[in-house]
């Protein structure tokens, strides 16, 4: 052998080996772009602004697009209907354009038979001239032969697809929301003569009445009414405002009331009668025309304190309470039914009740309406289906809307898609239960990849840009509908140009550059709003007020099932994104599951208890889920979230929770059209077999170990509260407050000197009285760090992975007074964690940061058993990113191993950026330049991060407060976070 | 002792030198597979990762941990009674000495193996490792896992060559005794020991000052994987009781296996002589003492917890004997402090049946109480909302029979093939016997 021959060998041999030993390594090549776009450097993000679409309330994004692809997207600070936050399922919409069961390629259901369910993939070209093909059939058989049914779309795009149908001589599309508000607008057409959804100044309120709307979590515009809630109630020097909350059962928004009053279902307009007598009484309403207050009077009549709390089944004390708070209210805001809850006579008398206490309605604001205001009622989405056969259509558009999950199983809406002589072309990315029947499957572009435009609110235009690359061919639907409908005359080159042109005609867009100062704004916010419909009072109101609170059927001896809107999956569109399964719902801290919650007594009925499987018949179908005992709903009340248990929707949905909604009628309300969420249960009972729950809690309640604290207002208000962590001694109650700074160590009880820092000691000050546990936080940590999505069963073994978790506290003598109570890495100075490790992997920063270094990490796990907070996350397996879901993951954070331990870091590579950032600009951080990504996103402000070094930055200050504690602290860990007390208000 | 001779001592023991039989072999095949089957669950985990055991958040150490201190305790009392013992000249030491000293090493060599098996990249162990470095890395030497290391590390290396020291004239014993290739393993391993007076001068001297340094290991080994415990800030563990505690729960452990150990060899090699009943009766004696320091221990336990007024403390005391761990707390209680007790009457205390059912209980007592340690004080510890509970899972379970295997296995390897009582030693014990009458 020749000595070249060899060396050669010798390195070949050496390759493979190395090429073998890295099985489970990434890809070793990375591509360079020989010539990148403008806006893409390397290393840097560039914000693209856009909407956000995962529901109607239309808030504004920035997408981050890290080389080429969008990694995360965040609120629009711009943006006036979100002010730069996010909820929860608007952090996870990145998981919508990196699903792994996203269809790329338009399918065709082979043969063309509708029971078969065998798809064939087809080219776009193909699936486009097979709609039309489709729809030249369809428009020489008649009229009316091409219907549409879409999601709530903004203008530009709901007035292409009419254009699009009169061009096929068919009538218009509808607008489908599961949740559309029916009672509330018809309410508010009886009483004011707005078939509309007003938008509301909650900050304006001093006291606010919530008849189960849960405006916190799914009710209109969320974010903004968190932000504007907590602009009311937050604690200011002198006061709070008051929130009290009407309802079976305690939502999330139940659960951050002064006082949550449970009344009977379908009952709360007793409540307001109530109200609306004794307003009277007091001579309240003297501005409404004497002939309606006549006619309130007479039929508030019989409801006198005592006659209401028993109609109502409420505690005739709360009533009083309530009475006494609404009455001495300057600007009392009272709001109607939830989404779900829907009693038409309980947002009618809101309406009254608002009338009387003000009959300016200084607080509603009809300028700005609600868009989803704009979709169909439930009545005429049923009608829709019916006239299909009726008409004889040819061919239906289902444009992203899912009404074989969210309707009930005797509407008829399977019968009718799989009907023969219908040809169903479904625009989905997802093969949900209603695309599964389709004939033919389109995917069209989701809103980050596309031009757009749409307004959640009357007068805030809010645009939409593609913030990346394509990764699939799919097109826009307004470019198909285009192509189909006009052919080769269509009326503008592209459905850009058709948006542009709309909001220029519309005189949003004036200027030659408006669009793209638009586009850059992420929308026009202060757009002239048309000529707005004032309201004016509708005296024949007057005479619907006769059978108020007799509307839910019941029969006391059988509970009532209410199903009721998800904070997380909305009404099921969120169900198949990981993200918003794994993060545990915020009051049962269950994920992936679908428990049905019942109050102790209504189980104990049963036969059933906490964990345990049970059955629940109504006349229209049977689920089997788990029982969860809670005394957060009424006895005799089962309560259930919406949006799981799907037949179709991808891996992470498919057969995972229970649908409520098939226990529904599709019966809907004869005046309002609206469907009723709540039924009788004919059958309730356990079936003997015990489930684990999937829940992350280990404990309700906090032992009284000074974890999550509150004060009564009147002791802040009178300044005698007492300070928590004030004292000298070593003990649970006189331990002092610690700040993690070298003041904070004494000899007399520190053993190490301090530490030293320079210039930066970064800390995170939590205002527990503005947490309102929405858990927004907690999924803007997911999608920023990286963090592993570990499946039901390895929730239920404890291995769950959440950095930040919003603990839920119950207090132990009254189980609905409820502290939402952030933990993450409290980055201690004296952190437990930092010593016991063999190899120095928890190392303690110059910048006070307990970094978490994962390669030197040999897995002891000491670092987290001695971790008073449990904040530690052990990688107990390689986590899964099925492709391209590992797309969305960011660069600037490592994907972790098994093996190693993990946690909170303070988001410190974005600490990294403001240093790089800063040393450019030769200067020192600026306060508030870091934002880590929960801070960032948090709806009501509850998060500050900064440094503490710095005596006037905003943290520093914040430590000053009376209220600042620091979790445990009597452990002398000197935890960097500290937590404002939550400031509660005792009413006799 | 008086039937016994050299001859008859000589004799004894290297009558368990002769060929084995199939009902052996059998064994080791058996215990063999064990291995293998504890060697193939601990690949399986590397590969697919520390999931695969019951660990979670809270209890994040598990059943590794447990049989770590488990066996490092049973490591205990080999170097209790043959280095303390043997300074306090109890001559009753001598014909089990040599039996516990191999358990010790044995036992150790098992325990060493459990924070390899725990860590979640094994294979990165070296970076516990003070090595110089171009990153000038260096392990944290405040971390008790890196007193664990270097105390187990030492009394490993001191056991085992305490151990063999001892064993020196015996194998040359064997040595003399035998043909073939035998005689020439035994060559090398006698190290040319001939039994000049010269020779036993030094190897008398030299025991004794092996046995003076190890004397202070026993109370430290165990002390520190306290430690481990004890440098903590978790609720039942933060406690300055721990070392002791911990030493006498080592060494009650350790006895106890004496016996189990003990009482079948005694059975199966013929040596009712040269161990006799008292020898036993007195390590029953022993186990009593260590018993009641044991039981003194857990009263200490509450007693502090009620005492401290620490809401914390006392809440996970509660937990531990009525929480859902309590059975295996009770199981603790009664099996190390309630059923020694027993041993009070001199009945049961002679009796090799009793002895040996106790033991076993012992035994089961001693894992439990490094379950109700290691287990229920994290699973409840400070933050409520994080509470959880923790079961093994069947990987866990094979690798701790794996464990349990690895020991069984070269125990009996080495009782068949070595000399398992100390001949020498025993001859000394009847030479005294003779010249001071008792």
């Amino acid at each position: 052998m020749k000595r070249r021959n060899f060396l050669k060998l010798a390195g070949m041999g050496s390759l493979s080996f190395a090429a073998s030993a890295c099985t489970s390594e990434t890809d070793k090549t990375i591509f360079s772009l020989v010539q990148a776009p403008a806006d893409m450097v390397t290393g840097s993000p560039t914000w693209y602004a856009s909407t956000c679409r995962e529901c109607p309330a239309g808030c504004g994004i920035i997408a981050k697009n890290r080389e080429g692809r969008v990694i995360k997207v965040e609120g629009n600070p711009l943006h006036p209907i979100n002010r730069g936050k996010l909820c929860i399922r608007g952090q996870a919409v990145v998981q919508g354009i990196y699903n792994p069961d996203r269809i790329k390629s338009p399918l065709l259901k082979k043969n063309g038979q509708k029971k078969n369910s065998q798809w064939q993939p087809i080219s776009f070209s193909q699936a486009r001239s097979l709609i039309q093909e489709k729809t030249i059939q369809a428009v020489q058989n008649g009229s009316d032969k091409v219907r549409m049914i879409t999601e709530l779309v903004g203008d530009s795009q709901m007035t292409l697809f009419t254009r699009c149908l009169e061009q096929f001589k068919s009538k218009d599309p509808i607008a489908f929301e599961p949740l559309a508000y029916e009672t509330l607008k018809t309410a508010n057409r009886e009483a004011f003569g707005i078939d509309g959804l007003p938008s509301y100044r909650m900050d304006k309120a001093d006291c606010l009445v919530s008849l189960g709307a849960d405006f916190l979590e799914t009710w209109l515009s969320p974010v903004e009414y968190a932000w504007q809630f907590k602009a009311m109630h937050a604690v200011k020097t002198e006061k709070k405002g008051i929130f009290f909350h009407i309802s079976p059962y305690q939502s999330l928004t139940g659960a951050n009331a002064d006082r949550w009053i449970a009344c009977d279902p379908g009952k709360e307009a007793a409540v307001v009668m109530g109200l609306i007598k004794a307003a009277l009484e007091q001579g309240r309403g003297s501005g409404l025309p004497q002939s309606l207050v006549q006619s309130l009077r007479d039929a508030s009549e019989g409801y006198t304190a005592q006659a209401t709390a028993r109609m109502a089944g409420i505690n005739p004390k709360d009533f009083e309470t309530l009475k006494s708070h609404v009455l001495k209210a300057k600007t009392p805001l009272i709001l109607g039914t939830g989404a779900g809850g829907g009693a038409f006579q309980a947002d009618l008398a809101a309406n009254m009740l608002n009338l009387v206490l003000d009959p300016d309605l200084a607080l509603f604001d009809f300028d700005h309406r609600h868009r989803v205001e704009r979709s169909a009622r439930r009545s005429e989405v049923l009608d829709f289906f019916k006239s299909l056969s009726a008409d004889a259509a040819k061919l239906l558009f289902i444009h992203n809307a899912n009404p074989v999950y969210a309707l009930p199983h005797d509407s008829g809406v399977k019968e009718t898609l799989t009907d023969d002589r219908l040809f169903v072309v479904s625009f989905s990315n997802f093969m949900d239960d209603t695309t599964a029947l389709a004939d033919l499957i389109f995917p069209v572009s989701l809103s980050l990849e596309s031009w757009d435009e749409y307004s959640g609110k009357n007068g805030i235009i809010s645009t939409l840009q593609p913030a990346m690359g394509r990764l699939t061919e799919a097109p826009h639907i307004g470019d198909l509908m285009l192509d189909v409908a006009f052919k080769d005359d269509q009326p503008v080159s592209d459905y850009k140009a058709w948006v542009m042109t709309r909001l220029h005609s519309r005189g949003i867009v004036k200027e030659k550059n408006g669009w793209l100062k638009a586009l850059q704004a992420g929308g026009v916010f202060s757009a002239v709003s048309q000529a707005v419909t004032r309201p004016r009072l509708l005296e024949s109101v007057a005479g619907l007020f006769k059978t108020v609170a007799d509307t839910v059927e019941a029969d006391p001896a059988k509970p009532i099932f209410a199903a009721v809107p998800s904070i997380r999956f909305f009404d099921g569109r969120g169900a198949n994104r990981p993200w918003l399964c794994e993060i545990p719902d915020p009051l049962t801290k269950v994920a992936w599951q679908t428990p049905v919650l019942g109050h102790p007594e209504t189980l104990k009925a049963a036969g059933t208890g906490h964990g345990e499987g049970v059955e629940i018949k109504t006349r229209y179908g049977r689920v089997e889920t788990i029982a969860y005992e809670t005394r957060q709903v009424k006895t005799g009340v089962l309560v259930m979230g919406m949006g799981q248990g799907h037949r179709h929707f991808g891996r992470y949905a498919e057969n995972v929770g229970i649908n409520p909604l098939t226990l529904l009628s599709t019966k809907t309300d004869d005046h309002t059209g609206a469907p009723v969420f709540s039924i009788i249960v004919t059958d309730f009972t356990g079936t003997g077999d015990t489930i684990p729950l999937a829940h992350t809690d280990g404990s309700r309640i906090q032992h009284g170990r000074k974890i999550a604290l509150s004060v009564p207002l009147d002791q802040v208000i009178k300044n005698d509260d007492e300070k928590t962590g004030h004292g000298e001694s070593l003990t649970m109650e006189g331990f002092p407050f610690t700040l993690p700074l070298p003041e904070g160590y004494d000899p007399k009880r520190d053993f190490y000197p301090p530490h030293g820092h320079e210039n930066y000691r970064w800390a995170m000050v939590v205002d527990l009285d503005k947490c309102i546990g929405c858990a927004a936080c907690a999924a803007a940590c997911y999608v920023e760090n990286n963090i592993g999505i570990v499946g039901k069963d390895r929730i239920i073994e404890g291995r769950e992975m959440a950095w930040l978790q919003v603990e839920r506290y119950h207090d132990p003598e009254n189980p609905e007074k409820i502290t939402f109570f952030p933990m993450m890495c409290q980055h201690c100075d004296n952190a437990p964690c930092e010593p016991v490790c063999p190899v120095y992997a928890p190392h303690h920063s110059k910048e006070g940061i307990n970094n978490q270094i994962y390669n030197r990490c040999i897995g002891t796990r000491f670092c987290s058993q001695n971790c008073p907070y449990k904040v530690r996350r052990f990688n107990w397996f390689e986590w899964e990113w099925p492709e391209p879901l590992n797309l969305q993951l960011n660069p600037d954070v490592t994907v972790r191993s098994k093996g190693v331990m993990e946690k909170c870091s303070f988001c410190v590579q974005r600490i990294k950026v403001a240093h790089g950032v800063a040393k450019d600009e030769k200067r020192d951080i600026k306060d508030g330049e870091v934002i880590p990504a929960c801070v960032q996103t948090c709806p009501t402000g509850a998060l500050t991060f900064g440094n503490l070094m710095d005596v006037n930055s905003q943290v520093r200050m914040l430590t000053q407060n009376r209220r600042a504690y620091q979790a445990m602290g009597y452990i002398n860990t000197k935890p960097a976070v500290i937590y404002l007390k939550k400031v509660v208000q005792e009413f006799s | 002792m008086s039937e016994l001779t050299y001859a008859k001592i000589d004799q004894t023991v290297l009558d368990t030198l002769r060929p084995a039989t199939g009902a052996y072999w059998f064994t080791v095949a058996l215990l063999a597979a064990g291995i293998l089957g504890g060697l193939a669950c601990w690949i399986y985990q590397i590969f697919i990762g520390i999931g695969v055991g019951g660990q979670n958040n809270p209890v994040a150490w598990g059943t590794y941990l447990i049989n770590f201190v488990f066996w490092v305790g049973i490591a205990h009392s080999g170097t209790l009674i043959s280095a303390i013992l043997h300074l306090f000249r109890a001559g009753w030491r001598n014909p089990i000495a040599r039996a516990a000293e191999t358990m010790t090493v044995f036992a150790v060599c098992t325990a060493g193996l459990f924070p390899f098996v725990h860590l979640g990249r094994a294979w990165m162990v070296f970076y516990m490792l003070p090595y110089p470095n171009q990153r000038t890395l260096w392990p944290n030497f405040q971390s008790p896992l890196m007193f664990d290391v270097v105390a187990i590390s030492t009394y490993l290396i001191v056991s085992s060559l305490f151990w063999y020291t001892g064993l020196l004239p015996d194998l040359a014993i064997v040595r003399d005794r035998s043909t073939g290739l035998r005689k020439k393993i035994f060559t090398i391993l006698s190290m040319g020991w001939t039994g000049r007076m010269e020779q036993w001068r030094h190897y008398v001297r030299g025991y004794l000052f092996f046995a003076a340094l190890a004397t202070p290991l026993v109370i430290s080994v165990h002390s520190v994987v306290s430690w481990d415990f004890a440098l903590g800030v978790v609720p039942g563990w933060h406690t300055t009781i721990f070392a002791p505690y911990f030493v006498a729960g080592a060494i009650h452990s350790g006895l106890a296996m004496v016996l189990t150990l003990m009482i079948p060899l005694r059975k199966i090699f013929g040596y009712e002589k040269i161990i006799t009943l008292d020898v036993l009766e007195n390590v029953a004696k022993t186990i009593i003492f260590t018993g009641l320091i044991v039981g003194f221990a857990y009263g200490t336990e509450f007693f502090i917890a009620w005492y401290s007024h620490n809401s914390v403390e006392i809440a996970i005391f509660k937990w531990r004997a009525l929480g859902h761990y309590r059975v295996g707390f009770w199981i603790m209680v009664i099996c190390n402090t309630i059923i020694p007790l027993f041993l009070f009457l001199k009945r049961i205390r002679r009796s090799i049946i009793w002895l040996f059912v106790i033991s076993i209980f012992i035994n089961i007592g001693m894992w439990f109480e490094r379950f109700v340690i290691i287990i229920s004080s994290v699973a409840h510890d400070f933050m409520p909302h994080a509470w959880g509970l923790y079961w093994p899972t069947v990987v866990e379970m094979g690798i701790m029979v794996g464990s349990f295997s690895l020991f069984f296995f070269l125990f009996i390897l080495f009782v068949k093939h070595m000399p398992s009582v100390s001949m020498t030693e025993n001859k000394e014990v009847l030479v005294q016997g003779e010249s001071h009458g008792g």
